[in-house]
Parts: structure tokens; C-alpha cells; sequence
């Protein structure tokens, strides 16, 4: 298990062209929905953002691991890293979230942490799906092009490139509000152990695994690095 | 003979140490005139009457030798014990300095309120089968007077972990359940869960400390006819049940299918059973609070069964306490209420407080909690010092060590959560950060293990594979030490924890002792087995 989390990999490397903008999602409820979104480029994968109001989480079909906020008390997030095939989960607390010095920032979360960065490229015009607008422009040596969806807040496509580098997040399925409350509550059911019980449980081969081998890491922690930062392109205020 | 003549020649040494003034002005450094006999005090400086580490140590000493040593057996009417998670000796020197220049000064000079005790010593934490133990069987060890093995509780050491029938009939007793066969009142107060390892060692029988309520167990151990962790405290047969139950694990006690007020989470129980209006309906005068408004408004006097839980999970670290979303007590609040309602009964009290997450915050390498709960624990037991009698027994001691360290040469006064400054060829403060060999400035707390190493994504210097903590704020609550060696939870330590008594049989602690042995001080010093005995009577 790699000791960084996917969606580092995953944010880090946005990249390509927003011109696959031929999938225009169809939602029936804003507040309880699911995107597929596909990862094309220098690397490949599939990540999943399930939204059911103030619960947001990105799962990676390919290895079973989710990440998984609930923001219902904004000011105090309960946070979850869920393992489907281990069928465990591990619950973080505020607290916990401190002692790994861990901020995030809600819009960014539900936002696949682009809504800090769209702020920082240029309108360049509405795109091809209904209520959709295209932006693009460079930050931080990264050029961006951005479909981004004003009713679901969330990007569409989304593609960066850096020197010859290239990579696009591409929405390509839409999760019904079933499947999203299903999913949810499948990892509800999961065997839970609190992130502070995690060091006295030494002896669980599972447990174990994270103490010695360190496969679950915070300080890089999805899209905030561990100063609370968003990583890639989101570092504005 | 010989060693006499040492001590004499020594005796005389000092002696002549102490009669000589001072030749120079110690003070501004300046060469002063010549030093005078200091015997009669004028003239000269006698530092033996004006040095304060002289002096003090002189009076320490001389406090010592007027203690009485004698204290016979039953001589405690109650006993309080006081167990800080994790806290090893280093954790202890670091909150004490921490403790100090919180309040203005250079900290080394500080004192926790129970480093003031009379009697301390040191305790082997060893289990029945590790070097280096985890709760469970070391708090066993220190209330059942048993060594056991890791993730057992108050089970014998013949017992496998995780197999029910292998604890049957191998249970053994704790000093909180002697008290109450002795007809004393008794307390659990902890913040970290009350189901937790610690906490539950005082009350509960278990071969495997996660079985903290039904649907952590294997379906197989129920059917055995083993039982949670959270029903056995309500369920308790001992006595007239626990007075005093205060801490977290709320969800624990609330059966599948109901929310929790604070957090919205679940319950965890399979069995439907609420354990919190059991509790209420199986004492009369009894209580359940679960926010420290509700805590506060408790009427000690006449409450005489009070459950208290104040989160789903463990209780928030002190440095997050005041922005709890429903509000909870300190564990000084929780130690002074709880000591309000023992002390109603004239047969005497056992009271354990357990300040929990001094250990967690140890585990996420976050040394700042670690050093405020264990502050908030020091404060528990001047509540405890200021509210106990004379006739009570006070312990103060640790389950088990961390690896954590205090390293470097820092300069007298050094932010205790700072990076290392040293001194100069003065002695003064050094104008610059000390540095490691590759140039590199370091903290003065750090670990041998734990999620501190490498810090991830951010700054390293490519030279020395180090951060750069220039670049951070090392002296943050959130700021997470460094570690040598990467492990996602830093762990447990093997070496001794310290013990610190007073009261009547105090002077039994002494010296480096096994664990379990603080059990039997307090048997001896309050009599339990025999007092419970004639209460059966």
C-alpha cells in the first residue's frame, strides 16, 4: 500500500484539456448525488465523490479506500477513512483532525478542491453543458482548463499541464442518490476503531499494518497538505 | 571502619565548604575583596545560609527526616488514585517546565502538585508477556495486585486474550470492588472512555479490552457468556453499585438505532439496551448527565449514583475542551464533584482518576496535548490535596511510558515546546538556534517513533532529510515533533513510570517496585480485603 493517499496523487496531477465536455451530468438532487470521474493522462484511475448533504466522500473503486466528511457540525468535522475490502474504518475526531494538524476547509472538500482555484483562473465563457462555465489560466507554473458545473459547484473536467506533463479529471458517470446512501451506509456497518485507539492495538494484523507500515498518512493528507493547506493550485485567500 | 572514615572526611569537607565566605561578588561577577570565616555570618557570604538550591535541598531533607515511617495497616480511611495514561518520566519533567513558563517563569523550578508528595518511586510496567505493556494489564496489575498479559482485564495471566472460556473462573478482584464489599463509596472518573482499558480495569472482568460493548465481541464470546465492558459497569454486583462514573464512551452505552445527542453518531448496541436509564432505573437518588451544564447543576448532596458521559468517544483533550460543542467538564471538575459525593460516607471512599489522553496525544506525536492534559491531571490532584482528608491515601502514578524525549542542551528557560537554543561560552543564551550536523535547527521534544518523521509533503531539506522548522511554528498546539523512526502511531515505552504517594502508608512506596505491587500498598494502607471481609459479616 502506497504511503501517500490517492487523491494526492490524484489532485497533484491535473492535467490536459477540458474538451471532453460532451458528459453533462443530470442530477435530481443536488444534495444527494455521486460523480465518476476518470483520470487520464500520465497516470490513470477513478475516483468517486459521493455527496449526501453535509457528508462528503471520494472513494477509489481501483483499491477501496475512501475518505469520507461529514460536516453536519461544520466547526467540528467528523472525518472517516473507510477499507472496503478489510471492511474497517477508522473514525477521526476533532481532536484527532488537531493532532495531526489537519484543517480543511469545507467548500474545498465538497468542491473537489477547485472552488479556491476557479477564483484564480479567467472566465473565458460558458461551456457546453447547461449552467457550466470554462475557465483556464496559470498558477503557480500549472496551466489549467476548468468545466465547472454552477449547479452541482463541482468540476466537470478539469486538466492541468506543467512542462510536458499532462493529466484531465474528466466526470464521466453520475451516482444516483440511492447509490450514494447505500454506499454510505455499507461503510457505517464497517468494524470502527477510533484513530487515538489505533496505537494501543498493536496485536490487530489491520491496526498493525498502519502503525508499522504507516499506510495511512495524514500530513499529506487528500487535498490539504498538513499545515491545513489546499494542495495544487488552491493556495490563494 | 573505612566507610566511616569516608563519611567523616566528607562531613568535614563540607563543613569547611560551608564556613568559607565568598571571595568573589557572585552577583555582578566583579572580583570582590577577600572571602572572611563566614561562621559568624557577617563579612562573608555563607552560601549554605543564601544559596536556594543549598537551602532548599536542606529543608527538604530536613522535612524528610520528621516523617513518620510507621503508619500502621488501615490506617486510610479512603484512597485516591490517580493514573495518568502514558505519562512517563519524561513526559512528567517536560509538562512540569511546560506548567511553569505558562505561568511566567523558566519552568525547570516548577513542581507538579504531586512531585510535592513525600514518597515516590519507580514502577517496572512489564506484563505477564511483553517488555513493554499496554493498558490493560498494567492497570490490572495496579488495582488487582496481578500481573497479566496484554489486552487483558482484571483476568489472571492463564487467560488467552480473545478467547472467552479461557477467563472463566480466572477473574480477580480490584481495590475499587473491595471497597465496595467493604461498604465504602467508590468513583471512576477518566476522560478518556469509561469502557476504556484503564478505567476498566477498576470494575471489569474481560479477555480482550476492545469487547467495550456487545457488537465489539465475537458472537462466539457472547454465546460463551461473556459480557461488554459498558454492561458490566452497569451491571456491577458488588456492593451497592459505583457511586461516581464519570468520563466518555457515550455510544457505548446506547443502544443500535439511536442517535447521539452531541455528535449524531450511533449507538453500539446490539442488545437495545440503554445502559443510561438502566442506570437511573437501578439506583434510586441516581443521575445521568451528559454536558457539564447539566454537571455542574447535579446536586451533590442528595445525588447519590451519578453516570456522567460526556462524549459519544473520548473526551476532548483539555487544549480542545472550551470549544466542545456541547460543553464538558475539566478533570478537575469531574475529581472535585466526584469527591463532594464520596466523602458523604463515613466508611471511606476509593476513587481512581484517570487522565486518558495524555497517551493519545502521545501516539499522534503531539507533544503540546500531551504536556496540557497532564497539566489538567496535576490540577486534579491539587483539587484532590486541597479536598482529601488526612486519613486518605493519595497515589499518583502511570500505566505505561511513551517514547518520548527530551534532548539537546537548551539554555535554562528555553521554551519547553521550542527549538533548541544553547549557551554561549558565557553561560548565557546562545544568539542561535542550535543545530544538528547538517546545520539544521532541532526541538528540544521529540520521538523515537510515530507519525513525526518526515513530515510528509512539506519542506525538507534535501541534505539532512530533515524539515526545515525555521519554516514552522514549532511552539503551535498542533505542531507535531519530529521522530526517527516512521510508524503511523508512535508507540508505548518500556522503561519505568514513577509513583508519588502520601498519606497514611505512603512510606511504603519506595524504591523501584513491580506494578502490581501498588495494589498491595493500597490494601495495606486501608485494610481492603479485610475491611470487605468483616463487611460481610
Amino acid at each position: 500500500m502506497p504511503r501517500n493517499l490517492f487523491l494526492v496523487g490524484a489532485l497533484a496531477l491535473w492535467c490536459g484539456h477540458a474538451s471532453a465536455a460532451d458528459f453533462c451530468p443530470t442530477v435530481a438532487d443536488s444534495q444527494n448525488f455521486g460523480l465518476q470521474y476518470q483520470l487520464q493522462g500520465a497516470q490513470q484511475g477513478n475516483l468517486q465523490l459521493l455527496r449526501s448533504h453535509a457528508q462528503t466522500a471520494y472513494y477509489n473503486p481501483d483499491n477501496g479506500v475512501g475518505e469520507w466528511w461529514d460536516f453536519k457540525q461544520a466547526s467540528h468535522p467528523n472525518f472517516y477513512r473507510v477499507f472496503s475490502q478489510q471492511q474497517r474504518r477508522i473514525d477521526y475526531y476533532t481532536g484527532d483532525l488537531r493532532t495531526l494538524n489537519i484543517h480543511v476547509s469545507q467548500t474545498e472538500i465538497e468542491s473537489f478542491a477547485a472552488n479556491n482555484l476557479r477564483q484564480q483562473l479567467t472566465l473565458v465563457g460558458d461551456g457546453a453543458c447547461a449552467d457550466s462555465q470554462r475557465y483556464q489560466g496559470d498558477y503557480q507554473g500549472v496551466h489549467y482548463e476548468l468545466l465547472w458545473s454552477n449547479s452541482l459547484q463541482l468540476p466537470l473536467s478539469l486538466s492541468t499541464r506543467r512542462n510536458d506533463r499532462t493529466q484531465q479529471w474528466q466526470a464521466t458517470a453520475v451516482l444516483s442518490g440511492e447509490q450514494v446512501t447505500q454506499q454510505l451506509q455499507q461503510w457505517q456497518q464497517f468494524t470502527d476503531t477510533d484513530y487515538a485507539d489505533i496505537g494501543d492495538n498493536e496485536t490487530d494484523p489491520f491496526l498493525a499494518q498502519m502503525i508499522n507500515q504507516g499506510f495511512v498518512e495524514h500530513s499529506e493528507h487528500a487535498v490539504y497538505n498538513s499545515q491545513g493547506q489546499p494542495l495544487q493550485g488552491a493556495h490563494q485567500h | 571502619m573505612k566507610l566511616n572514615a569516608i563519611v567523616l572526611a566528607m562531613t568535614t569537607a563540607l563543613a569547611a565548604l560551608a564556613l568559607t565566605g565568598c571571595g568573589d561578588d557572585g552577583d555582578t561577577g566583579a572580583a570582590g575583596p577577600a572571602g572572611q570565616d563566614g561562621s559568624t555570618g557577617e563579612n562573608g557570604r555563607d552560601y549554605t545560609a543564601v544559596n536556594q538550591w543549598f537551602v532548599e535541598g536542606q529543608a527538604t531533607v530536613s522535612q524528610a527526616s520528621q516523617r513518620s515511617v510507621s503508619d500502621p495497616a488501615g490506617k486510610a480511611k479512603n484512597v485516591i488514585l490517580f493514573v495518568g495514561d502514558g505519562m512517563g518520566i519524561s513526559t512528567l519533567t517536560a509538562a512540569r517546565i511546560y506548567q511553569g513558563q505558562q505561568q511566567g517563569h523558566s519552568g525547570e523550578e516548577n513542581r507538579l502538585s504531586f512531585e510535592t508528595f513525600p514518597y515516590s518511586g519507580l514502577v517496572k510496567t512489564y506484563s505477564a508477556n511483553q517488555q513493554t505493556p499496554d493498558s490493560a494489564p498494567t492497570m490490572t496489575a495496579i488495582v488487582t495486585g496481578v500481573k497479566t498479559k496484554d489486552g487483558i482485564i482484571g483476568i489472571d495471566d492463564q487467560a488467552i486474550r480473545g478467547n472467552c472460556a479461557s477467563g472463566q473462573n480466572q477473574s480477580v478482584l480490584s481495590a475499587l470492588q473491595l471497597a465496595e464489599l467493604a461498604g465504602m463509596s467508590t468513583g471512576v472518573v477518566s476522560t478518556a472512555r469509561l469502557t476504556h482499558a484503564t478505567p476498566a480495569a477498576t470494575y471489569a472482568h474481560a479477555v480482550e479490552r476492545n469487547w467495550e460493548a456487545d457488537s465489539n465481541m465475537p458472537q462466539a464470546a457472547i454465546d460463551a457468556g461473556c459480557t461488554d465492558i459498558a454492561a458490566q459497569l452497569i451491571d456491577f454486583p458488588y456492593g451497592d453499585g459505583i457511586e461516581v462514573a464519570l468520563g466518555g464512551g457515550r455510544t457505548y452505552f446506547m443502544a443500535n438505532g439511536t442517535t447521539d445527542p452531541e455528535n449524531g453518531s450511533n449507538g453500539r448496541r446490539n442488545d437495545g439496551r440503554d445502559l443510561t436509564s438502566e442506570w437511573t432505573s437501578k439506583y434510586s437518588d441516581s443521575a445521568y448527565v451528559w454536558n457539564r451544564e447539566q454537571f455542574l447543576a447535579v446536586d451533590t448532596r442528595n445525588v447519590k449514583h451519578l453516570l456522567g458521559l460526556f462524549e459519544n468517544s473520548h473526551m476532548q483533550y483539555e487544549a480542545d475542551r472550551q470549544d466542545d460543542v456541547a460543553g464538558e467538564p475539566s478533570l478537575a471538575e469531574m475529581t472535585s464533584r466526584a469527591l463532594d459525593m464520596l466523602k458523604q460516607n463515613d466508611k471511606g471512599y476509593f476513587l481512581m482518576v484517570e487522565a486518558g489522553r495524555i497517551d493519545h496525544a502521545h501516539h499522534a506525536g503531539n507533544a503540546a496535548r500531551a504536556l496540557q492534559d497532564t497539566v489538567a491531571l496535576s490540577e486534579a490532584v491539587r483539587v484532590a490535596m486541597e479536598k482529601a482528608d488526612d486519613d486518605t491515601l493519595i497515589l499518583v502514578t502511570a500505566d505505561h511510558s511513551h517514547v518520548f524525549t527530551i534532548a539537546g542542551y537548551p539554555v535554562r528557560g528555553n521554551p519547553i515546546l521550542g527549538l533548541v537554543r544553547g549557551v554561549d561560552d558565557n553561560g548565557s543564551a546562545s544568539t542561535t538556534y542550535s543545530t544538528d550536523s547538517n546545520g539544521m535547527p532541532y526541538t528540544t521534544l521529540g520521538y523515537a517513533n510515530g507519525p513525526g518523521f518526515g513530515f510528509g509533503n512539506d519542506p525538507i531539506n534535501s541534505d539532512s532529510y530533515r524539515p526545515d522548522l525555521n519554516l514552522y511554528n514549532v511552539t503551535d498546539v498542533n505542531f507535531r515533533q519530529e521522530a526517527t523512526v516512521p510508524m503511523d502511531s508512535e508507540t508505548h515505552a518500556g522503561e519505568d513510570v514513577a509513583v508519588y504517594a502520601r498519606g497514611p502508608g505512603a512510606q511504603l512506596v519506595t524504591g523501584s517496585v513491580e506494578q502490581n505491587m501498588l495494589f498491595h500498598v493500597m490494601n495495606y494502607a486501608a485494610d481492603l480485603v479485610n475491611r470487605a471481609e468483616a463487611n460481610q459479616q
